[in-house]
């Protein structure tokens, strides 16, 4: 991007410098970068001297997009702000939905309980007492109903956060549910998060399948949605790089894992004779916004050029609104903490602006109470009002990714890319996610992630305030959100009252027809939608997929 | 089983001077396992004998405590259910008969409200989000029940 004769001047000046840093004392600290990349004490044109700024940049809406996945960016519109919601019961939930509408919110996400995740109905004793817990029960197609009552779902999209094993089901209650009430289901906006990895190394799924099957649930459900257009609107997989990342793994790991299954995902389809420029550009992706301000950026920068380039050199598609890689963010919540709760306001605020400026196109911010219970509805608001303060008080919007340029940032995006790069040839070297997953890879790459964190902070390596430096005790003093005790019961009436009024016989045969699907390769999501219509509960379907393909032990390591 | 985990059997030998056992067990059917597995790791470490037990079912707790003659039962709940649980895994322990054997911890998202009346039902220390995990391994090995 320089001069050569410029550069060489640059470095006759940076040695007068150097000699005079030599004689300095640095302070005791490790300058690396969360993932461990050794930070340089200055940047300067030297760092980017093999730069081409077309190339490598470009122009926001264009070709790599690091500058951004759209002309305008937030000059022409604004992140939407959506918070990730749902507790007790869908009565509940869908009060805390209009709550934050009414507060500016532009966006909803449901937060599902632990049932909800896991195919389980409440009538099941093995998870009875976490009904309602953890997020909001959806149980069968009634309770769609409930959670989405006077919500303009039309006009805001909706993301249900459901993995595979039950984003079929789900989701079927869904567009039942709306097709019911009216609309029509081929303009409807809204994200599944349909991510395989998230109910198996971000979470430990309980009696799910194994992930051959996993992942084939995830396609059926792409390629139901967008090629065969019955929803081609919806976003019907959002690689959730978050929840892994909350583990432990680091920022290039993160981008490792995202990227490689989203490479498994379009062969899959690809392999059912679809086009790549069918589908990919309803993919989606949700990062985490961690500690290391200027890392995160990097790796928002980092994670469209690397997009652009397997869209473009590996897959070769053509049509250019597939090349860009748009994104939802979450604050980091295991960046929290539940000594002195307050100073997370700050924490996430911090995280927040990182997202932004890395140019996100929706955003969740933690609350306060994060590390203690589900959110208050004062936490919630605080929350929101966060984004808000940058949105309408802080002014970076004013002008498009305002880091470009910046020596160290340029440079980080680089040596990010690089490294993601390299990662995902590991993973893929195992095999498909599946595989990667089924041979207990993945499970030892995020063991050695939470070993490495847990030693980091109880060695005081990674500052955490309030924990390992200026510790407090627990906070016993902020007001705890408690969820509804009645939602165990609220829930079982739900579904008896359903049992009631549907007509068994007719489901029934719904229902073998279903497992005939699960034993062939044929996609499953019309036989759910039929099947959820008639008043099928997440815990059958799911329910016949155990009984087809087996209940899968993950090969966790310690 | 039917637990979606089989045990692991991790640790060291037994050999002639009896080790602490440690039972790590999650309760229900949340998955968020960070928690247990870096406590864990971190018993390992300190030379205790550890089983995991992964997801199990209060009967499978306790039938796995008794027939593992554990020392400590760790119970890793992250749903906000902690009341439920710890409960109905005290009775089953209280009704075998081994509940003044074994020593029950408990860690994961749990308000530090909730420690005192947790503590009075049975259990003796509970860790919340910010624990170190040496804090831990020093709490069994001075109070574990002998």
């Amino acid at each position: 991007m320089f001069d050569k004769n410029y550069l060489e001047k640059v470095r006759e000046e940076k040695e007068k410098w150097e000699k005079l840093y030599e004689n300095l004392k640095e302070r005791e600290v490790k300058f690396v970068s969360d993932s461990e990349i050794p930070i340089k004490n200055l940047y300067t044109p030297l760092d980017l001297k093999e730069k081409d700024y077309m190339e490598d940049l470009g122009f926001p809406g264009l070709p790599p997009y690091t500058r951004g996945v759209y002309p305008s960016m937030y000059r022409g519109r604004l992140w939407t702000m959506r918070l990730f919601s749902g507790h007790g019961t869908p009565e509940e939930t869908n009060k805390r939905w209009k709550f934050l509408y009414e507060n500016g919110e532009t966006g909803f996400s449901a937060a599902v309980d632990a049932l909800t995740f896991n195919g389980i109905d409440p009538t099941n004793p093995d998870g009875a007492p976490e009904v309602g817990t953890s997020g909001v029960p959806l149980y069968c197609i009634d309770s769609l109903f409930a959670l989405t009552e006077d919500i303009p779902i039309d006009k805001v999209s909706v993301a249900l956060v459901v993995e595979p094993f039950t984003s079929a089901p789900v989701c079927a209650m869904y567009f039942n549910m709306a097709q019911m009430r009216g609309y029509d289901i081929s303009q409807l906006t809204g994200t599944t998060q349909n991510d395989i990895l998230t109910m198996t190394v971000g979470y430990i799924p309980y009696k799910n399948c194994p992930p051959n099957h996993i992942l084939r649930l995830a396609c059926d459900f792409i390629e139901w949605t967008v090629p065969m257009k019955n929803v081609p609107r919806w976003h019907p997989i959002n690689f959730t790089g978050y929840n892994y990342r909350e583990g432990g793994i680091d920022a290039v790991q993160e981008l490792g894992f995202v990227f490689a299954s989203a490479c498994s995902h379009i062969d899959n389809l690809i392999e059912r004779g679809w086009k790549v420029d069918d589908f990919v550009g309803r993919l989606a992706f949700h990062l985490a916004a961690h500690k290391d301000f200027f890392e995160e950026i990097a790796k928002f920068r980092a994670a469209r050029r690397i997009w652009y380039k397997l869209m473009k050199d590996k897959y070769e598609a053509k049509d250019p609104r597939n090349l860009g890689f748009r994104f939802h963010v979450q604050t980091a919540g295991s960046s929290l903490t539940a000594q002195l709760p307050k100073v997370n306001i700050i924490r996430t605020a911090i995280q927040a602006l990182e997202a932004n400026l890395g140019g996100c196109q929706s955003l969740h911010t933690n609350s306060y109470d994060e590390a203690i219970c589900l959110p208050s509805e004062d936490a919630a608001l605080v929350a929101l009002r966060t984004q808000q303060i940058i949105s309408d008080e802080s002014r970076i919007h004013n002008t498009i990714d305002p880091l470009a340029g910046s020596y160290f940032v340029e440079w980080l995006t680089d040596e990010v890319e690089d490294r993601v790069w390299k990662y995902i040839d590991k993973i893929q070297k195992v095999g498909t996610i599946d595989k990667a997953l089924s041979t207990g890879f993945l499970y030892k790459e995020m063991r050695d992630a939470f070993h490495k964190r847990r030693m980091r902070i109880e060695s005081g390596d990674e500052i955490m305030l309030g924990v390992n430096k200026f510790p407090v005790p627990y906070d016993d003093v902020t007001d705890v959100f408690r969820t509804n005790k009645e939602a165990i019961s609220i829930e079982v009436e739900r579904i008896n009252k359903l049992k009631a009024k549907r007509d068994n016989a007719k489901l029934e045969k719904v229902l073998d027809k279903l497992r005939n699907i699960c034993e062939k390769e044929e996609n499953v999501m019309p036989v759910v939608m039929e099947a959820t219509k008639e008043g099928a509960t997440v815990g059958e379907i799911c329910d016949i997929y155990r009984e087809i393909w087996g209940i899968w032990e993950p090969p966790l390591a310690i | 089983m039917g637990t979606t985990f089989s045990y692991l059997v991790l640790g060291v030998l037994r050999m002639s001077e009896k080790k602490i056992r440690v039972l790590m067990s999650k309760p229900g059917i949340d998955g968020h396992w960070r928690g247990g597995i870096v406590v864990s790791r971190a018993i390992r470490d300190a030379g205790m004998e550890l089983i995991f037990g992964g997801f199990q079912n209060v009967q499978q707790i306790v039938e796995a405590a008794i027939q593992e003659d554990v020392d400590v039962i760790g119970l890793s709940i992250h749903s906000g259910a902690h009341f439920a649980y710890t409960q109905e895994v005290i009775d089953l322990l209280r009704e075998k008969g081994v509940l003044d054997n074994i020593m029950i911890l408990l860690g994961g998202v749990i308000p530090a409200k909730d420690f005192p009346k947790l503590k009075e039902m049975g259990v003796a220390n509970v860790y919340g989000p910010g624990t170190l995990t040496k804090d831990i391994v020093e709490f069994i090995r001075t109070n574990v029940k002998k």
